[in-house]
């Protein structure tokens, strides 16, 4: 892939997971669930 | 030389998923009335602040996690808490892993700092002092309840050693 098209795909990832996290109900929390389950499994 | 532009581009692409959701999260959260599941919230505001004599914590055995905000830096987190023999206490495990220190940041504040925090739990504030016991036998008591509440793990021998600290919630002197 070129320069020109990864920075859009980029750019465009970005945006959708921002928007994503920010405005679908419920996203945002099981993403940090998720995190959470993962920090509690590795951070000993 | 076009396989390995390939493996950078997925590379980088595995790396700024995770980057956006954590700065995203922490971002939105910063200045908001409280913590997110994971990420510090800014100052505790909603909520009666309590006043008076100190209350029976045995109510406290019904409640999983608590707001804890502290007052320098300002911020705030969910934490455990457990009531042992009249008294209120706070844990901070993986104290002693690289990633323990990243996440519990607080606790570190706590330690260093004046200890001067806000508890909200049950829709009330609660001002407090962050006392880090560190030793003694009033830590049986607290990680038997600690283990009843929230599973074992947590040892006498683990808070000693400094992998799981406990802080006394205590009244404000002040």
């Amino acid at each position: 892939m070129k320069t020109k098209n990864y920075l859009i795909l980029c750019a465009g990832i970005t945006a959708s997971l921002v928007l994503c996290l920010l405005y679908l109900p419920g996203f945002g929390d099981t993403v940090e669930q998720l995190m959470l389950g993962f920090l509690a499994a590795n951070a000993r | 030389m076009r396989a390995l532009r390939i493996v950078l581009q997925i590379l980088g692409i595995i790396i700024l998923l995770p980057a956006v959701t954590i700065l995203t999260l922490r971002v939105d959260n910063q200045d908001a009335d409280g913590p997110s599941i994971l990420f510090p919230g800014g100052k505790l505001v909603s909520g009666d602040l309590h006043s008076g004599p100190e209350p029976d914590w045995s109510f406290t055995d019904d409640i999983p996690v608590i707001e804890l905000q502290l007052v320098n830096p300002m911020s705030s987190r969910r934490i455990f808490i457990m009531e042992s023999e009249g008294k209120i206490y706070i844990p901070s495990g993986y104290m002693r892993s690289t990633l323990g220190r990243i996440w519990k940041d607080w606790a570190f504040q706590a330690d260093e700092g004046d200890g001067l925090a806000v508890a909200r739990f049950g829709g009330v504030r609660y001002e407090r002092q962050l006392i880090r016991i560190k030793e003694g036998p009033v830590l049986d008591g607290i990680v038997a309840k600690m283990s009843s509440k929230y599973g074992p793990g947590a040892t006498r021998e683990a808070v000693e050693a400094g992998d799981v600290w406990i802080f006394e919630m205590a009244p404000r002197k002040i």
